[in-house]
């Protein structure tokens, strides 16, 4: 009997060592990249003498065989499903699971203000270049900071896990101040939604940019602010647009690194023109029909923060031909998308550059280039500190 | 390659048993060239570039135990030539970076090359070692065949951590073993049990000795204390963890391999634990160097210099820096004081508080075995005992605790002998002619080794989880 069970056992044990590179085999071409991950798949390394005498083959292939194994976003959905629900781990896949939002996991380690203070200075003197060379052209400057959601939703951390309020109110405080000296406009969006009550419908729980209340929100008070300055701009009212909910279920960011697990209820709001303005539309040079609002084709599909606009685009050009209106170049991240199908509506050709995939020219040369009368840099508090991408405003 | 990865379990693995077992078992050589083929390719995983030393060793050992032979002229000369060139080479490729790092911070303005450490060169060069020895005392033939050497020296389910191999023992299965399915069975639940013990124990507590011995400014008493402890049974689970699975794949082709470990924290005193801890090690030293520096047949005065001396070359063989100095002089104080100052006061103590004194003693001194200096031993030591820059608690040390409650909780009982307890008591019942005990012995560990199996795997890919906020194809 024991010998049978023993036999039956290590078959049994040897089918499963062997089913996988089996799989492998059969189906590992079929996917390439992992959508809940948000990256490709590790490709398969070459056979090369190099590779092999470093080691550097074993240690691709390794990369190559663990993306491939039969099941794994399965196999991996279930993990986490065992991690957030049955063990209930206050942290899974380096989210912090909370029962209303969820959150980045960061680790403990803070910088000192000192250390704020003088990244600041150094960043805002390149803001300060690019704010003069704005100005010899004949335009203006404002640089647009928003809150991002986890310094927005930040006392939702639980009292044991890093939320570095106190950090991040330095440091946004350093960065604002630092501007300020040298004479660069900041509109920060945090302070206006304080003053609007900080209400917690202005961010989605499950992602990481703000909804489309907060970006009308935003988009309201950027327009208050150039009025305030003497800009005559048209303005779209709420009589102007209806925010329309739509019934898609929506994966934020967050959530997507839980295969959508953690029950949400967020729904991705559209601001619907009355009457709509009309433009034209070209994304990395090339004539798109893309309108501002990307659904889904059917109403139970899942739609994501790339519904507005389409998503992160080099260069996107918006014209609407109305040529008594200014002309205005946008930079910045993803924040930009929700806004840009409101800001569009004010001024007659709106550029929108993302620096993070933009390399035909620098910015300075761009300003140069297209003489715009308004440059609106829109980033998150979590790149003030970052010098590439959309902080490298002053390189060549 | 690893073990605990997924091309060793789901690619190497399958193959080399396919391979090996597909041979007829008459055919011994056979089977010997196919494990020697796996071993070299094991070996080779990591960058054929380690591979040379790896030879070298093996065609030195193999021609200067043949040199070294009782009968042989100049022998003595041949075996001290042998240990001069494995010393020479250990020497080289583990210890030039510090000893040149300590020469400059003497003054000396010498450039510190980038030698890469052949994998397991401390391992195969031990075994070698005693293989000389051995075959010098007379205690075993010389092998004349250089292949069935090499197994020996590069058998891959022991060649990167052991555990350290006798040629004694080794030698007669290389010609004279059965592969049966009931050790192969006992192997494979073996090897689950050291893959589970490693990747679902040994790699979370890792994480929480990471966390607390990078703490720096932000550590507090109970960090520093979660993070000692964390990293006390993480070592174990991953060594442990590993020579299960040396054992269980050695079982597999027919191999008895030594025990390394015998519940090491279950000990009652300094000297008990190195019994229980990496036996292999420790017999080694004491077979190698200890007895024929004298061992403790000799003056008090002799016995403390043999003791320092074997500790200081323990220390050091666990690493090139000074940590491990201290920590292998910290074991010598303990195993002395035991010995002649407090060792029958601590006899005479109850169990729980000679288990205590060691559980403390064993906990620090992981500690200095852990940290990456003395700077920092010295900080995580005395946060231990209050003196931390934090205070006592923080967030941080709460996190940890419930982000790996359940590690925490798994990982005491399989640290002490509940296995066979279990085993034990089952096997009573068993004897009385309980069937449900009978069929638990015969059926509960094949079950659970796979389930074991299929946890760690999905836990290795999950650490293969790597999200992006942006687009990152």
């Amino acid at each position: 009997m024991l010998k049978y069970l023993n036999r039956a056992f290590l078959a049994c044990m040897l089918a499963a060592l062997l089913a996988v590179p089996a799989g492998v085999a059969l189906w590992s071409h079929q996917e390439t990249s992992a959508y809940y991950e948000n990256r490709a798949l590790a490709e398969r390394p070459a056979l090369t003498w190099a590779g092999l005498w470093d080691g550097s083959f074993g240690a691709d292939f390794e990369s190559w065989y663990s993306d491939h194994i039969p099941g794994r976003t399965t196999l991996l959905k279930a993990d986490t499903r065992v991690q957030m629900d049955v063990l209930k781990r206050p942290v899974v896949n380096e989210i912090v699971v909370t029962e209303d939002v969820l959150l980045p996991f960061m680790d403990y380690e803070e910088q000192s203000p000192e250390e704020y203070a003088q990244q600041a200075a150094d960043i805002a003197e390149d803001l300060q270049k690019l704010n003069a060379h704005i100005e010899a052209g004949g335009g203006s400057f404002y640089y647009v900071g928003f809150p991002e959601q986890r310094v927005y939703c930040g006392g939702w951390y639980p009292a044991f896990l890093a939320g570095h309020a106190a950090e991040y109110e330095t440091a946004d405080a350093a960065f604002a101040g630092a501007l300020t000296e040298r004479g660069v406009r900041f509109l920060d969006m945090g302070a206006v939604y304080d003053g609007l009550g900080h209400p917690a419908a202005y961010y989605p729980a499950v992602d990481h940019h703000y909804n489309y209340y907060g970006a009308y929100a935003a988009y309201r008070a950027i327009l208050d602010a150039l009025a305030a300055d003497g800009w005559e701009l048209p303005v779209l009212t709420e009589d102007d647009i209806d925010l329309v909910e739509l019934p898609n279920p929506y994966i934020g960011s967050r959530n997507r690194k839980l295969y959508n697990l953690w029950p949400n209820t967020d729904k991705a709001v559209i601001g619907v023109q009355r009457d709509p303005v009309a433009f034209t539309r070209t994304d990395n040079g090339q004539p798109s029909e893309k309108p501002l609002f990307v659904t889904p084709a059917a109403d139970d599909l899942p739609t994501t923060y790339n519904l507005y606009m389409g998503g992160d685009f080099a260069e996107t050009v918006l014209e609407t031909n109305r040529p008594d209106l200014p002309d205005v170049l946008i930079f910045g991240d993803s924040f930009t998308n929700a806004l840009e199908t409101l800001l569009y509506a004010s001024f007659d050709e709106t550029r929108i550059l993302d620096l993070r995939h933009y390399d035909e020219m620098s910015l300075r040369d761009y300003i140069a280039a297209y003489r715009p009368d308004l440059v609106l840099c829109i980033q998150n508090d979590t790149f003030y500190y970052t010098t590439t991408g959309n902080g490298a405003v002053w390189e060549d | 390659m690893a073990f605990s990865s997924m091309a060793f379990l789901f690619g190497f693995l399958p193959l080399a048993l396919l391979c090996y077992f597909l041979i007829p078992a008459r055919l011994r050589g056979g089977r010997n060239a196919v494990l020697l083929l796996f071993s070299l390719a094991f070996y080779c995983w990591g960058g054929v570039r380690l591979l040379p030393v790896l030879l070298c060793s093996c065609v030195l050992n193999w021609a200067a135990a043949l040199l070294a032979a009782p009968g042989r002229k100049h022998r003595r000369a041949a075996l001290v030539s042998a240990l001069v060139l494995d010393l020479g080479m250990l020497g080289y490729f583990k210890y030039t970076g510090f000893l040149l790092d300590n020469l400059n911070a003497l003054g000396l303005d010498a450039a510190v090359p980038a030698v890469v450490l052949p994998a397991g060169i401390s391992f195969f060069t031990f075994q070698a070692i005693a293989y000389l020895a051995d075959v010098y005392r007379g205690t075993v033939p010389a092998e004349c065949s250089l292949p069935r050497l090499t197994l020996f020296m590069a058998f891959f389910p022991q060649l990167l951590q052991g555990p350290i191999l006798r040629w004694g023992e080794f030698a007669p299965a290389l010609a004279d073993r059965r592969e049966t399915a009931a050790d192969a069975a006992g192997g494979a639940v073996r090897f689950c049990f050291g893959l589970a013990k490693k990747v679902l124990l040994a790699d979370a507590l890792g994480r929480i000795a990471d966390g607390a011995f990078a703490a720096g400014g932000r550590l507090t008493v109970a960090l520093a204390w979660l993070g000692a402890i964390a990293y006390t049974l993480q070592l174990y689970f991953d060594f442990s963890g590993y020579t299960d699975m040396a054992l269980g794949l050695g079982r597999v082709f027919g191999f008895r391999l030594p025990e390394n470990f015998n519940y090491p924290y279950v000990a009652k005193s300094a000297a008990e634990f190195w019994r229980r801890w990496h036996m292999t090690l420790s017999f080694w030293f004491r077979d190698y160097v200890y007895i024929p520096l004298g061992g403790n047949r000799c003056a008090k005065g002799r016995q403390i210099v043999n003791l320092l001396a074997v500790w200081l070359l323990t220390g050091l063989w666990h690493g090139a820096a000074w940590n491990f100095v201290l920590w292998g002089l910290y074991y010598a104080a303990l195993l002395m004081g035991e010995r002649f100052l407090w060792g029958r006061t601590l006899d005479r103590l109850p169990n729980p508080l000679r288990h205590l004194y060691a559980l403390v003693l064993i906990t620090v001194g992981w500690v200095l075995f852990r940290s990456a200096g003395l700077g920092q031993a010295g900080e995580m030591v005395s946060a231990m005992f209050g003196f931390a820059p934090g205070g006592l608690w923080s967030g941080e040390a709460e996190y940890y605790l419930r982000q790996f409650r359940w590690e925490l909780l798994a990982a005491i009982p399989a640290a002490l002998p509940v296995k066979n307890w279990l085993r034990a008591g089952l096997t009573a019942k068993q004897e009385q002619g309980s069937r449900s005990a009978a069929l638990t012995l015969a059926l509960g560990p094949k079950v659970l080794a796979f389930g074991l199996l299929g946890l760690s795997a999905v836990r290795l890919l999950s650490s293969t989880f790597r999200s992006f906020l942006y687009f990152q194809f």
